[in-house]
């Protein structure tokens, strides 16, 4: 399996130097070759697991927490806001 | 449209009113102050877990059976991945291949005679809302509110069933309808809490459907239509050029009237969609199922068609009278009195009784207007008893005094007279002081005798029973 | 004896009959890290200050005879993923090199009457078995300071084997307690997963990840799982049922128990010394009245490929959120959006991060979801099924932790194949949900501990400490701490 390591890279928003990207072309490809040795399973796989159902949560209102407290780890903030680049659409 | 025919598919976004929001316990309100309703789980904080509020589910559960949809008891979420500032996590937890309900129809209403269309709906699934991003000119960045995110929302989407911009809006409109009349939803457009996707295409008919685009961020109903006569004009004319229509996504720009390009079907994006690993299996047991199937009320697009059908009214008459809940409610306990026409009851509650509230910005209820004592009014009008416009009065003294017509009537002295013995002086007194219009009437012109019931009307101080009136001058002129 | 060589139940015990206070038992430790920390470099952040004033809180409590819990005022070390209010907690990473969150872990809720020292290095977001990718520092072996203390949990681990901490949280998604507690020659409990609350426990992979106990006996142990396992409204993926007090019901009894010894567990890979050491281990136990038989789990094979399909997957997902907009590292001097995740994600994140994430990232992408993520998935079921078809015929497993003593210092950090297979024996539990608790079992040529991992069927904890306690009764315990130079 050929991977097109600039492509995944992209999609999970890391950007690869070009001097790296052989070796982790050539270490997940090794990777992903030890994977392709799984077995064809033919059960199907089921998603969901009916004897084990999720409890809901009760739809009664918990303080919020502070701004403050949503704000201190930010990077940067303004206005009880977080601020990132302006973003165009 | 010469020579083509649309075929349009909706993916309405509805916001739940729920207390709290879809995965934590802030509150789910809209207008509070930037990032006031927030806590870690919502801002995605590393570590936080989401649990699922219960009364999202009931809520997406009767949404369904009012789509007439199959109900999955047994389902899940998955996380569907993305960057973009306003989705704090990177993905946002909707459902992907196992929604909540599914394989449902609508039938909306396209006309005056009730004629109904069956729009197909896909899936209703459940799903967060994401934040909000505000761009301020004084300042180079965008800020970003996390108020929002967390917000439940469902997804309703139809098939491409509707074939022009009225059918979508009627289905809209219809589906905004039964959020408020299940009571799910605000329905705030101005607050964006129902929004849509629209995915429309062309073709000739008899071929097959064209390619579709999808145009996203569409807030308003009518913007929808603009939207879905733009696209569809907008492919005519490629197609008429010779060129070929692209699958895209397409951003509705309102105020300018167009859409532009968001993005080919090169550039679709790769959610990733994989099981949400945070939560377990949804199991709606079936009695809850049943249950919630029976709290439902009767939905709009059904009374709509009741009162057109069954009471006849016409369409426009049934659409504001259901909009209304509670003025559609009241009519229904009008008409179950059986004391007078619906077509009056309609006729009177949709036009002085309204003009009366709204002019006094206040809902029926805050009246002390009661079917009883209007169908009461009604009755006395068709029984000749007092004078419509004499009712234009009463109708007024019942909504604000308590009292009941008779009463009013009464004390006002607002009765009729019915008493030919009584008009015939009156009519003899104006057929004398008018002797143009009796003139006019004898040259043939009809309408003259409208201006002689009228002076009769006002001799009789408006108590004068105009059917009467005009047999009596028509027995003298005649 | 120093009372940082005490166990947190001594301790404990000498706290209550007022022979000791948990000031004096903080000063002992925090003191002992003064001693070593900087050879065995086993925390991130130690809370000198903070530890000193919640011990003469509890010491104050105490006197006034208020309740407490039965551990309250013993010192711990906290693994550096889990999250604690108002102390750094980065994960090793430097992405969040600066991160303070505003809540707690819902297991420092339950433990807020203990004395947290520090902070536990680990491999950076959990990914590793040596403890060689955390930003900040490498952290030693305590037995071998040119040894790596396994991973991820090599903190933790180290901490509680130097003496630095009587316990310690760590977390475990595919070995990451077992493999350093049989590294550091510490008891080290990967619980069932739901038995104990995530919320707050930074997601490497949510449905493998699980927080458990370290210690230097399987009574510590015990007393700390005990302490943080239940039903926790805040995770929905907990599970809801009572639980036992484990430390008072700990005995030393394996009569009668059977023992199931898998024979894929001890082929190709697995040391002469380390397959010589459990036989001896699990002879100790039949002497002691458990019968023994050779079972088979056929697709372990496969479960290294199942792991990482699926862990990757959940991993790539679950560290996206590390963007640079809401909290920890930000790259400077960013024009756009793109710009700034793309930086922020790639300066913030170590290579093997950056590997798994873009394994993660592959394997759910379009097009192959169904040939390597679903198919792991597939693979998990079939491995689970595996285990509870060979639970109908016994009651515990018994296998070697890690196929090897620890390795050293740099040997495998180019590989990541080869620092992957130091896991072979354990990512299985972590796939089919189980418990898996690591023991000390003597030690290999180079003088380093090995370990035995004990597997139960699901919430079958107790069984896998009573077998584990008796063993200990026959051998000794724990050995001393080690001198350290």
């Amino acid at each position: 399996m050929k991977i097109d390591i600039q492509h995944i890279a992209k999609l999970a928003r890391l950007s690869i130097p070009e001097e790296k990207a052989p070796m982790f072309e050539r270490q997940m490809e090794e990777i992903v070759a030890m994977c392709e040795n799984m077995p064809e399973i033919t059960a199907d796989f089921d998603p969901v697991d009916p004897a084990h159902p999720m409890a809901l949560r009760r739809d009664e209102i918990a303080p919020s927490f502070s701004r403050e407290d949503i704000l201190r780890n930010a990077p940067q903030s303004q206005a009880g806001c977080v601020v990132v680049p302006r973003t165009v659409e | 449209m010469k020579n083509y025919e649309m075929v349009v598919g909706l993916e309405v976004h509805a916001e739940l009113n729920t207390a709290t929001k879809i995965y934590c316990s802030c509150k789910n309100s809209f207008g509070s102050a930037v990032n006031s309703n927030c806590c870690p789980v919502c801002t995605g904080m590393p570590g936080t877990l989401p649990t699922l509020n219960e009364k999202v589910v009931e809520y997406a559960v009767k949404m369904g059976h009012a789509l007439n949809c199959e109900i999955n008891p047994v389902c899940k979420q998955d996380r569907k991945n993305y960057f973009y500032p306003d989705l704090p996590k990177a993905y946002q937890i909707s459902q992907f291949d196992i929604p909540l309900c599914g394989n449902g129809y609508l039938d909306v209403i396209l006309d005056d005679e009730g004629t109904t269309k069956r729009i197909g709906v896909t899936r209703i699934h459940i799903e967060e809302d994401a934040g909000k991003l505000i761009h301020d000119d004084s300042f180079a960045g965008s800020l970003v509110d996390f108020n929002r995110c967390g917000v439940p929302l469902i997804e309703i989407v139809s098939e491409p069933d509707m074939r022009s911009s009225a059918e979508a809006k009627a289905y809209l409109e219809t589906i905004k309808s039964i959020l408020q009349y299940i009571d799910i939803s605000d329905c705030k457009m101005q607050e964006g809490s129902i929004r849509c996707d629209i995915n429309v295409s062309v073709h000739k008919p008899g071929e097959p459907f064209g390619t579709r685009c999808e145009m996203k961020n569409v807030n308003s109903f009518s913007g929808a239509v603009r939207a879905i006569e733009y696209e569809a004009a907008r492919q005519i004319e490629v197609l008429e050029n010779g060129g070929v229509i692209h699958q895209e996504t397409r951003r509705w720009d309102d105020p300018a009237g167009k859409s532009v390009l968001l993005r080919s079907k090169e550039d679709a994006q790769d959610y990733r969609y994989f099981p949400e690993p945070d939560l377990l299996t949804i199991v709606v047991p079936e009695q809850k199922v049943k249950d919630l199937r029976d709290t439902l009320p009767e939905l709009p697009q059904h009374k709509t068609l009741r009162f057109m059908k069954e009471l006849g009214l016409p369409r426009f008459d049934a659409g504001l009278l259901v909009d209304s809940m509670e003025k559609g409610a009241f009519f229904d306990a009008c008409v179950a009195l059986g004391s007078c026409k619906p077509k009056n009851i309609a006729n009177w509650l949709l036009g002085d009784v309204s003009r009366l509230c709204n002019e006094k910005n206040l809902a029926l209820a805050d009246t002390e207007l009661t079917p009883e004592k209007l169908c009461g009014m009604i009755a006395m009008i068709e029984k000749g008893e007092i004078s419509g416009s004499a009712g234009k009065t009463v109708v007024e003294e019942i909504m604000f005094s308590g009292k009941n017509a008779a009463q009013v009537v009464k004390e006002k002295g607002l009765a009729q007279i019915s008493d030919a013995g009584a008009l015939e002086e009156i009519v003899k007194a104006v057929l004398a002081a008018n002797e143009k219009s009796v003139a006019d009437y004898k040259n043939g012109k009809t309408n003259a005798i409208g201006f002689l019931v009228g002076q009769c009307m006002r001799q009789s101080r408006g108590q004068g029973n105009p059917a009467l009136i005009k047999e009596l001058l028509l027995r003298h002129l005649g | 004896m120093e009372l940082y060589e005490m166990t947190a139940a001594e301790l404990s015990r000498m706290m209550q009959a007022g022979k000791c206070s948990a000031e004096e038992a903080a000063r002992s430790v925090l003191g002992r890290i003064d001693q070593v920390e900087d050879k065995v470099g086993a925390y991130v952040t130690v809370t000198g200050e903070t530890a000193l004033e919640k011990a003469r809180e509890v010491d104050g409590k105490r006197a006034k005879g208020e309740k407490l819990s039965p551990l309250a005022g013993v010192p711990i070390a906290v693994k550096d993923n889990i999250c604690t209010r108002n102390v750094l907690t980065t994960c090793s990473s430097k992405m969040l090199y600066n991160f303070v969150p505003p809540y707690n872990a819902t297991v420092m809720d339950k433990l807020s009457d203990l004395v947290v020292v520090g902070k536990a290095n680990m491999d950076e977001f959990a990914m590793g078995s040596s403890c060689e990718t955390s930003y900040f520092h490498k952290t030693a072996n305590p037995h071998g300071l040119d040894y790596v203390p396994g991973g991820s949990s090599g903190g933790s681990a180290a901490a509680v084997a130097a003496g630095e901490a009587p316990l310690a949280l760590g977390s475990d998604t595919g070995g990451s307690i077992r493999l350093p507690a049989s590294f550091c020659g510490v008891v080290g409990l990967k619980p069932t997963y739901g038995s104990v609350s995530r919320y707050g426990l930074v997601a490497f992979a949510s449905s493998l990840d699980q927080i458990g106990p370290f210690g230097r006996s399987v009574e510590d142990v015990a007393m700390l799982y005990s302490a943080i396992c239940g039903k926790d409204p805040m995770d929905a993926t907990s599970a809801d049922r009572a639980y036992p007090d484990f430390a008072a019901a700990l005995c030393g009894d394996v009569q009668g128990l059977r023992i199931g010894l898998p024979r894929e567990y001890f082929g190709k890979g697995v040391e002469e010394e380390t397959r010589r050491a459990v036989m001896d281990a699990v002879k100790v136990l039949e002497k002691k009245g458990a019968c023994v038989k050779e079972i088979s789990l056929p697709s372990t094979d496969y479960a290294l490929s199942a792991y990482y399909m699926i862990s990757s997957a959940e991993a790539s997902s679950n560290l996206a959120r590390f963007d640079g907009v809401k909290y920890g590292f930000r790259a400077e001097g960013c024009e756009g959006l793109t710009e700034l995740y793309e930086r922020t994600r790639s300066e913030g994140f170590g290579d093997e991060v950056k590997r798994r994430i873009m394994l993660g990232t592959f394997v759910l992408s379009s097009g192959f979801y169904d040939a390597y993520y679903k198919r792991g998935k597939q693979l998990q079921q079939q491995i689970a099924a595996e285990f509870s078809a060979a639970f109908e015929g016994c009651d515990v497993i018994a296998t070697p932790t890690s196929p090897t003593t620890a390795f050293r210092m740099g040997e495998n950090l180019g590989d990541p194949l080869k620092m992957y297979a130091a896991d072979i024996c354990t990512v299985t539990v972590n796939i089919a949900g189980l418990p898996g608790l690591s023991i000390p079992c003597g030690t290999g040529a180079n003088g380093l501990p090995l370990g035995l991992q004990l597997i139960g069927p699901k919430f079958a904890e107790q069984t896998l400490l009573n077998t584990a306690r008796a063993y200990e009764i026959e051998t000794g315990g724990f050995r001393a701490i080690p001198e350290i130079h």
